[in-house]
């Protein structure tokens, strides 16, 4: 680790911690508790990581181990708290909750799936499975925050600025991840090494090597960066009181949603017949 | 590297909505919830822009036409012919007000129901984004001058005849239902 990695470093532990603590004296358990459980996750591998580092070495099989699963283990935390984020607002609007969880659930099956397919008879297993679920994990959740929000749109709910700002920084880690995630798998496949062409066992590579070093130093401080500002965001959103729970709104009878519904659709249906017959040559 | 790089513009395309829609001011991130139209009538009778359908009609109407090429000098029925287009497209428009005030009813109506069937709301959206396309072709045709407006006074004579049709029988439904909904938001 160079110098500005180590500063960086030590400047996430305090962005990790200030959040705890403004979890813990917001008392945002109460609110979301798969938030906050992932808020402290992050710490603990941050230290875990860092204690492991420190004791056994960088390059040690024990470091690469716990790095790994750390990474799995945030990435499950950060599915929980979105999962929780889907389900917060949504949970009041019956009808549409008992509608759209199966979507939310069918997109992160199939990213499980692709992810699974993916990492099939590769090398370099657990850090290979690790990246590519981290990945899919991720896109996934941008989809699945994507989906969410677009249904509010739809249905014409509202999203709390609360939990906007922390869908926002739960989007920006993982659309960072997603590019960091690939880019290092890429590598771990060798998809990259043709493209930097067979100079890998002559004296361009080497001339190449300290380039490629120095932009991988480049991307760590990048994405260290990202996630600094993620969690900013989050410390940002949990400066202010953690708004109540709207109550829950007054549902119609059942029977309005049965005869209104079939009605509208026929009337939209015709909308649209008029206008094929008027774009009929 | 395709890998690599769909995967790179799939999380840039993903991260560009996302941040287009957290973005405040948007519809999303009103402070209530659905609310439903003052009156619900209103809305479901949907004969706001049909009322306007015997002008429209008589405007663009073949007869019309006819006359102002047969009568007047090339400028004035140039001129009323683009004037007629332009009628044309206003009374798209109030079509696709109409179009969209009972797709928002729709789904308002589905927002606050307890149980949401998944092939009404599924066939409400395709219908919504089928009537989106369509009107964005005609509203081209329409300002090319690729449609003639004989089609659309066609239209309109179709509209007429379905619109009293069709309020006859949506005027049984929207009272029971304007009453269920009335009575639920005062239960």
């Amino acid at each position: 680790m160079n110098y500005l990695e180590i500063v960086l470093s030590w400047l996430t532990l305090a962005f990790v911690t200030a959040l705890c603590g403004f979890v813990f004296v917001k008392k945002l358990y109460r609110v979301l508790p798969f938030f906050s459980a992932y808020s402290f996750a992050l710490l603990a591998s941050t230290i875990g990581v860092w204690l492991v580092y420190k004791m056994f070495g960088f390059n040690s099989l024990a470091a690469y181990y716990t790095f790994w699963t750390s990474l799995l283990f945030n990435a499950a935390m950060r599915s929980l708290a979105i999962a929780e984020l889907c389900r917060y607002k949504l949970r009041v609007y019956r009808g549409i909750w008992g509608l759209v969880w199966r979507l939310f659930v069918g997109i992160s099956t199939v990213f499980f799936l692709h992810a699974s397919f993916d990492t099939w008879g590769q090398p370099n297993r657990l850090a290979i499975y690790a990246l590519t679920l981290d990945r899919d994990l991720d896109l996934a959740s941008v989809a699945i925050l994507a989906s969410l929000l677009l249904i509010h749109r739809y249905y014409g709910l509202s999203l709390e600025p609360f939990q906007r700002t922390i869908a926002a920084g739960i989007c920006l880690v993982c659309a960072v991840d997603v590019v960091g995630d690939t880019i290092l798998k890429s590598l771990f496949t060798g998809y990259l090494f043709p493209f930097l062409g067979a100079a890998s066992r002559t004296a361009f590579w080497f001339s190449l090597q300290s380039k490629f070093m120095q932009a991988e130093d480049i991307w760590s401080a990048f994405h260290l960066l990202c996630f600094m500002t993620a969690m900013g965001i989050w410390c940002y959103a949990l400066r202010r009181p953690i708004p109540r729970q709207a109550e829950a709104p007054e549902l119609l009878p059942a029977e309005v949603y049965r005869e209104l519904s079939p009605a509208i659709n026929l009337r939209l249906s015709t909308f649209n017949d008029r206008l094929v017959e008027l774009l009929k040559p | 590297m395709n890998e690599l790089l769909i995967v790179i513009l799939l999380a840039a395309t993903l991260g560009g909505v996302l941040l287009w829609l957290l973005i405040p001011g948007h519809k999303s991130s009103g402070t209530g919830g659905p609310l439903l139209p003052p009156n619900v009538n209103d809305v479901l009778s949907v004969t706001k822009h049909y009322a306007n359908f015997p002008q429209v009609r008589r405007a663009l109407s073949a007869d019309d036409s006819r006359y102002l090429r047969e009568n007047a000098s090339p400028q004035v029925a140039k001129r009323a012919l683009r004037e007629r287009r332009a009628i044309a497209r206003h009374f798209l428009n109030g079509l696709h007000e109409d179009f969209s005030n009972l797709a928002r009813l729709g789904r308002i109506a589905a927002a606050l129901s307890p149980e949401v069937s998944r092939e009404q709301e599924t066939e409400r959206l395709i219908l919504t984004l089928k009537f989106q396309l369509m009107y964005s072709l005609t509203w081209l045709r329409l300002s090319t001058g690729n449609l003639p407006l004989e089609q659309l006074e066609h239209l309109t004579g179709l509209v007429e005849k379905l619109a009293t049709r069709m309020d006859a029988a949506m005027a049984e439904i929207s009272a029971v239902s304007a009453g269920q909904l009335r009575g639920g938001l005062g239960a």
